[in-house]
């Protein structure tokens, strides 16, 4: 899933202070999941707003919605009734569920609430961490499921650097060595011997580095 | 006494017994402006539902729950606290009293302990003011 967290609040009214009708919509999906930019959260700040220009005695209408996904435009028509009577959208969405409200609402402005950070895993209930970097040539099979590119600080695809202490690592003792993952993983299933064959450097040409990205598959299409 | 029309909503734990038949409504109407809300257990309430009711209207939330070893949920207790504490530390990032926003431990049928903290808040969200203008944070 899509792993965000909250932009701070000072940020977030210094791009919604010009606007005097505020939709803040949330989604219900990857952002639910890390707790940042569900239903419940689409109205802990939607309260906050209101609250804060309570305060500062402006008035202002905020409404809240959520939607079951907003990356997907069945479900972004899902505030069409709405939108009209808003000055501004204020996403609760990832990067992508922002640029997705931009494409379908081309008249209205769209303003991220959340920074989008990483593709991860709900380790336990309040933390999340960072497994795939989407980089384009998945080859978990080789690593017993565990990625190197995503979970090595240094990338290494062909054994550990040396430099781990304890199963942590060394660039970050707060993080695991993915090479000890590694190797405790594919040793539990009993194939170590994977690690004997070698594994050329990542081409990033067909991760973000190679540009935009796009799949297009011509037995989906209309 | 206290008794002035200042809007305070109590979330309570249905489990602390506090009110007996009828007691409830002479309890809400020897203090106007309190809505009591009963709740299953205190681990039900939520950030958002505490900024939602001062954003309503309310000047002030008191949450009531029961003592930590005594949840019959067993961690609902725990888990409120840590809500509340969040939902205080959002109003302080706001600019907004935290004690806006309060969580009390009782005992079970111990309304005479909920009247005392109610004198007390209402003492100190008058000292605060109306939600709404300029307040020592």
């Amino acid at each position: 899933m899509i792993v965000a967290e909250l932009k701070e609040i000072d940020e977030i009214r210094k791009m919604v202070d010009r606007y005097s009708s505020i939709l803040v919509v949330g989604c219900d999906s990857c952002v639910a999941e890390c707790a940042v930019g569900g239903a419940r959260e689409t109205q802990l700040l939607a309260s906050a707003l209101k609250l804060s220009y309570l305060k500062d005695r402006d008035e202002k209408v905020i409404t809240e919605a959520c939607l079951d996904r907003q990356c997907v435009d069945d479900f972004i028509d899902g505030i069409a009734e709405q939108v009209p009577e808003h000055d501004v959208i204020l996403s609760l969405g990832c990067g992508a569920g922002v640029q997705a409200l931009a494409r379908v609402y081309t008249d209205k402005p769209i303003i991220p609430a959340l920074n989008t950070l990483f593709i991860g895993e709900t380790v336990m209930r309040g933390v999340w961490t960072e497994n795939c970097l989407g980089c384009g040539q998945c080859k978990l099979g080789y690593f017993g499921a565990v990625c190197p590119v995503a979970r090595c600080s240094k990338k290494l695809m062909n054994g550990p650097c040396g430099g781990s202490r304890g199963g942590r690592c060394e660039i970050d003792p707060e993080t695991p060595c993915g090479w000890d993952l590694i190797i405790k993983r594919l040793e539990a299933i009993g194939e170590l011997d994977r690690l004997s064959e070698y594994v050329p450097p990542v081409n990033w040409s067909t991760s973000h580095s190679g540009g935009p990205r796009r799949v297009i598959r011509e037995d989906q299409k209309p | 006494m206290h008794r002035q029309n200042n809007k305070i909503v109590v979330f309570h734990c249905r489990n602390l017994r506090l009110f007996q038949d009828g007691e409830r409504k002479e309890f809400s109407m020897a203090w106007p402006g309190l809505s009591l809300v009963s709740i299953p257990c205190s681990g039900k309430i939520e950030a958002h539902f505490l900024l939602k009711t001062l954003a309503s209207g309310a000047q002030g939330v008191l949450v009531l729950a029961c003592a930590e070893q005594a949840c019959q949920y067993l961690e609902g207790s725990m888990r409120s606290r840590k809500r509340v504490e969040y939902a205080r530390h959002w109003l302080e990032k706001l600019g907004i009293a935290p004690d806006r926003i309060e969580f009390v431990r009782l005992w079970p049928v111990s309304q005479q302990a909920l009247e005392a903290h109610l004198e007390e808040f209402v003492l100190k969200l008058e000292s605060l003011g109306a939600l709404g203008t300029p307040e020592k944070v």
